[in-house]
């Protein structure tokens, strides 16, 4: 079962060069749904176990993967975002066979990044979502792509060679049979070598996560990218730093992360201000979007590496559902760009033409700026509660962001949907068939989630107890 | 008393097969095709190959040997020998499309070819140091002919470059193996190893002196930097199906030979590793530096190979049982995607000055299927997974790691991020839309040489998702352990 949740995607994907153009749609969106209905599935089944078997017995190499708690909970959320992509894609980009093989070659990568528990089958299924990211960027991309390209390829792997050398320290020197979680756990690293390692494991997650000044690939990766936003909605999903230094970091390296603790929760809370900062600033929607989601990633750092339990489950809560709105809200500019050939922010009036898309974007904004009642505000405020217990004038730097995130995201709402339309502007046509769909979905579960939390909590709760028992307690 | 030479022809199977097509390419050339030598061959490279699985020495069992240890059929003989057969292999099959617009067109191609395989093999096999280096002349002197074989100025000026500068090498080398001789007192790998493990300190320095002037002697070879200059220049001048056989079947050679030496024979002795690592940065700081300004295609690719070096040689760090094991998979895997993308630019190309790096920007819009081996090609040289090139780099990693050459990792991986950038462009530009006429050869897809990148293509995928499949034959434990044998 849950291997079939990790690989039909990528079947799907490689099944749509085989049938014809015109089947692809169905076909893609048949593997997506599919995907989603079995992780839907193991939901109901209570997770998946752990499941081992030795992939390169001779360097230790396992293919342990394993779907519970924190982990299925971001697993669900890429298929459902995946599958929202999909159903965008298939109506929005001309010819859109390769985008959606890509999309469903990158789903079973991230769902990979999050079933995996083995270190070296961890850095395989990360390095394997690049692939996809980067085509896409490559073959929809705006004219100065290779420019973004380059500096997220450069970026990523400058991080995740890092990792890799981490990876092989942490076998090596801790003296760990296999690169399985639960034996590396058994054989741990100790001493100023976990502290090095820890800053090697570090490089790669602060640059996915992202966290200042690892971050400058972002802006310029999401402007490149096609319009219709769908490959930003891959990209949203790419933000698997805090996953990762919450499933491997503080479990392999728990001294190093409490030590380290206060200068990475500083740097967290700088990257969050920083960017809310810059949000303001900027007149493009895509950047604007770019930036808020650093922003939200600088929360969800602050949360991880506050070793707090409340802080740690508003930051994995934080980080599944930002995909949903964060995503949602790049397909509504996607949407916004179909209408009025511009990413602009000072457009104006689009509202009066288009009321459900003006209406849903703000919904959406509402949960992103973490309005109560919506997804945002449970991971927000459980983050700063949390972290305030640990540091509580880093916490104070951080909360100032949310101020910050009202202001950015009120203001370039304004300035599109509302103030007057221009003369002679082109009528926007207003949400029509599937674009209900591709919007309302992600809405209802950011409301959903905002008012029942209980289900997601129930799945993040245990886990996030289960790895800061390691670490002695809070 | 006459004493009557350890003549055995089995261990010598293996080298004879492909003696033979190299003496039957030399004389049949007068009546037969050039194809016809070439299937010719490429049957003997499978005869041989057959020989050498049937050597294969199971656990417990002593290898054979030939002149009393002079040449010996071990293991790691073998599977070097089958990785060189493979590169081998591969360039036949190119130069099956590609020899006659090239101009190689003659049966003399193809004998040299095979004495130069021939003296591959011989490295591979070799057990003494005096085996190792006829092996190598014979290869070094067949290598040079087909650098220079096309009637053309650039191959000619490149050829002679090869030649003068392999000349020194070979210099080199065989000054460093008399230093060698005289501080060990043999040239047998076994007894070096033995003689080192206990040493004299009277012998030291000259053994020191002679390790080193060896590492020299095999830089030159391998293209390690400083010495590494010849092979941009000859990559890009010589014929792209010569560049392919360089830079894959020579350097695998001259790194078996690396392996018979530095972690066979002389693994005990001081002052090589030391050596070497700076070698190895030095390399890996400037082919990875050059290669991110190269706009000709072909040129980057030898550029890229250089890189791979430093890379390569890492393994040669490690201890032999880890880091032979990590060169014996990455040798294997490094022909496999090297010679599939240079097999594409041979097919492609509309001169054999190669193809400029944004002639490829909308490859895959026109050529669908090489375009995308292509790219799984470059993903896997800058180290990607799921293809094999990762598990190559992260064996060699590991191996230099694992034994203390902790900052050089750290340097590596930071190299790898610049190659990563210079294997990215191309890689990306080939799936960009493109509006300008296409700059390639509209005619280059040919049956051989597709099937060649296939190999390659498959060999890199299947080799990166089951890297056990190769990794469990080369990892066996006392395979590397013997390289100076027993």
């Amino acid at each position: 079962m849950i291997h079939l949740m990790i690989f039909l995607p990528l079947l799907g994907s490689l099944l749509l060069f085989a049938v014809p153009p015109r089947w692809r749609e169905e076909v893609a969106g048949f593997f997506a749904a599919l995907t989603l209905g079995i992780g839907l599935l193991i939901w109901r089944d209570g997770g998946s176990e752990l499941f081992s078997i030795p992939w390169v017995p001779a360097l230790g190499i396992t293919y342990s993967v394993a779907l519970d708690g924190v982990s299925l909970t971001l697993a669900l959320v890429t298929a459902f975002m995946s599958l929202v992509a999909v159903l965008y894609a298939a109506r929005r980009v001309s010819n859109p066979g390769t985008m959606l093989a890509l999309v469903l070659a990158m789903e079973t990568g991230l769902i990979g990044i999050f079933a995996a528990r083995d270190l070296v089958l961890f850095y395989v299924f990360f390095e394997d979502a690049l692939l996809p990211a980067l085509l896409m960027l490559a073959i929809y991309g705006k004219p100065n792509r290779m420019r973004a390209l380059v500096k997220f390829a450069a970026y990523t792997l400058f991080g995740s060679l890092l990792m890799l050398l981490s990876i092989i320290g942490v076998k090596y020197y801790g003296g760990s049979p296999t690169f399985a979680l639960a034996d590396l756990v058994q054989n741990p690293v100790t001493g100023p070598a976990q502290t090095w390692l820890y800053l090697g494991f570090l490089a790669a997650m602060a640059v996915k996560l992202p966290l200042w000044p690892m971050h400058a690939w972002l802006p310029d990766f999401h402007e490149q990218n096609h319009d219709s936003g769908v490959p930003d909605v891959m990209g949203t999903l790419y933000k698997v730093g805090g996953y990762g230094i919450f499933r491997f970091g503080l479990t392999l390296f728990p001294d190093a992360s409490e030590q380290l603790r206060p200068i990475l929760m500083g740097l967290a809370a700088f990257t969050a201000l920083y960017a809310a900062w810059i949000a303001f600033r900027q007149t493009e929607w895509k950047r604007l979007l770019a930036y808020a989601g650093l922003s939200h990633m600088g929360f969800v750092g602050l949360g991880v590496f506050s070793l707090n339990e409340t802080a740690t489950i508003g930051a994995m809560y934080l980080l599944a559902f930002q995909n949903v709105y964060t995503g949602a809200l790049f397909l509504s500019v996607g949407m916004l760009q179909e209408r009025i050939g511009s990413l602009h922010t000072r457009v104006g009036g689009v509202m009066t033409q288009a009321g459900a898309l003006g209406g849903l974007s703000m919904a959406l904004w509402f949960a992103s700026i973490a309005v109560p009642g919506l997804a945002g505000f449970i991971g927000e405020f459980s983050v700063l509660l949390g972290a305030f217990q640990v540091q509580p004038w880093i916490t104070a730097v951080a909360t100032l962001s949310a101020i910050a995130a009202a202001a950015y995201a009120l203001t370039a709402f304004q300035t599109t949907f509302w103030q007057g339309r221009p003369l002679g502007a082109v009528r926007a046509w207003d949400v029509r068939g599937t674009e209900w769909l591709v919007l309302g979905l992600p809405l209802a579960v950011a409301v959903f989630f905002g008012v029942y939390s209980e289900p997601a909590l129930n799945l993040i709760q245990p886990a996030v107890r289960g790895v800061l028992a390691t670490l002695g307690g809070q | 008393m006459l004493q009557i030479p350890d003549v055995a022809l089995a261990p010598m199977l293996p080298i004879l097969i492909v003696l033979a097509g190299a003496i039957a390419s030399t004389l049949l050339g007068f009546s037969l095709p050039r194809r016809a030598l070439t299937v010719i061959n490429l049957v003997m490279l499978l005869l041989s190959g057959v020989s050498m699985v049937t050597l294969w020495s199971g656990p417990g069992e002593a290898p054979l040997t030939a002149f009393g240890g002079s040449l010996q059929a071990d293991n790691a003989a073998l599977l070097l020998g089958l990785t060189i057969l493979v590169g081998s292999a591969m360039t036949l099959l190119v130069s099956l499309d590609t020899a006659y617009r090239a101009r190689v067109s003659f049966p003399e191609f193809d004998a040299m070819l095979m004495y130069s395989v021939t003296g591959t093999l011989l490295i591979a096999f070799s057990g003494d140091l005096i085996t190792m280096l006829i092996g190598l002349e014979i290869m070094s002197l067949a290598s040079y002919v087909l650098a220079t074989l096309q009637d053309s100025r650039r191959a000619e000026e490149s050829g002679l470059k090869y030649f003068l500068l392999g000349a020194v090498g070979s210099a080199i080398l065989i000054y460093g193996i008399a230093l060698v001789y005289g501080g060990a007192g043999s040239l047998n790998y076994a007894a070096i190893a033995a003689q080192t493990a206990t040493l004299t300190p009277g012998n030291v320095g000259i053994l020191i002196g002679g390790a080193v002037l060896l590492l020299a002697g095999f830089g030159f070879k391998v293209a390690l930097a400083p010495f590494h200059q010849w092979t941009p220049d000859v990559y890009t001048g010589a014929p792209t199906s010569v560049s392919l056989f360089l830079s894959t079947v020579v350097k695998v050679a001259a790194f078996a030979g690396m392996l018979r030496v530095f972690s066979g024979a002389l693994a005990a002795a001081p002052g090589w590793a030391s050596t070497l690592q700076i070698l190895i940065a030095a390399t890996l700081i400037i082919g990875n530096a050059a290669a991110l300004f190269q706009p000709n295609f072909k040129r980057m690719l030898a550029y890229s190979a250089v890189a791979h070096t430093g890379f390569l040689a890492m393994g040669l760090l490690g201890t032999p049982e880890v880091g032979g094991a990590a060169l014996g998979y990455y040798l294997l895997i490094y022909t496999l995607m090297t010679a599939a993308a240079l097999a594409v630019v041979a097919a492609l190309q509309r001169s054999e000055e190669g193809m400029t790096i944004n002639d490829l920007r909308g490859l895959y819009h026109r050529h669908p299927a090489y375009a995308a081996a292509l790219a799984v090609c470059l993903a896997s040289l800058a180290g990607l997974p799921p293809f094999a090139g990762f598990f190559g780099k992260y064996l060699v990693f590991q191996a230099a790691f694992q034994n203390g050459y902790v900052w050089l990792s750290v340097l590596a991986a930071l190299a790898s991020v610049a190659a990563l950038v210079y294997y990215l462009r191309p890689a990306m530009l080939m799936f960009m839309p493109d509006r300008t006429p296409a700059r390639e050869y509209p005619y280059g897809e040919r049956t051989p040489t597709t099937f060649t990148v296939a190999l390659g293509v498959v060999g890199v995928t299947v080799l990166g998702i089951l890297p056990n499949l190769w990794y469990g034959w080369v990892a066996v434990p006392g395979v590397w352990g013997a390289l100076a044998g027993r």
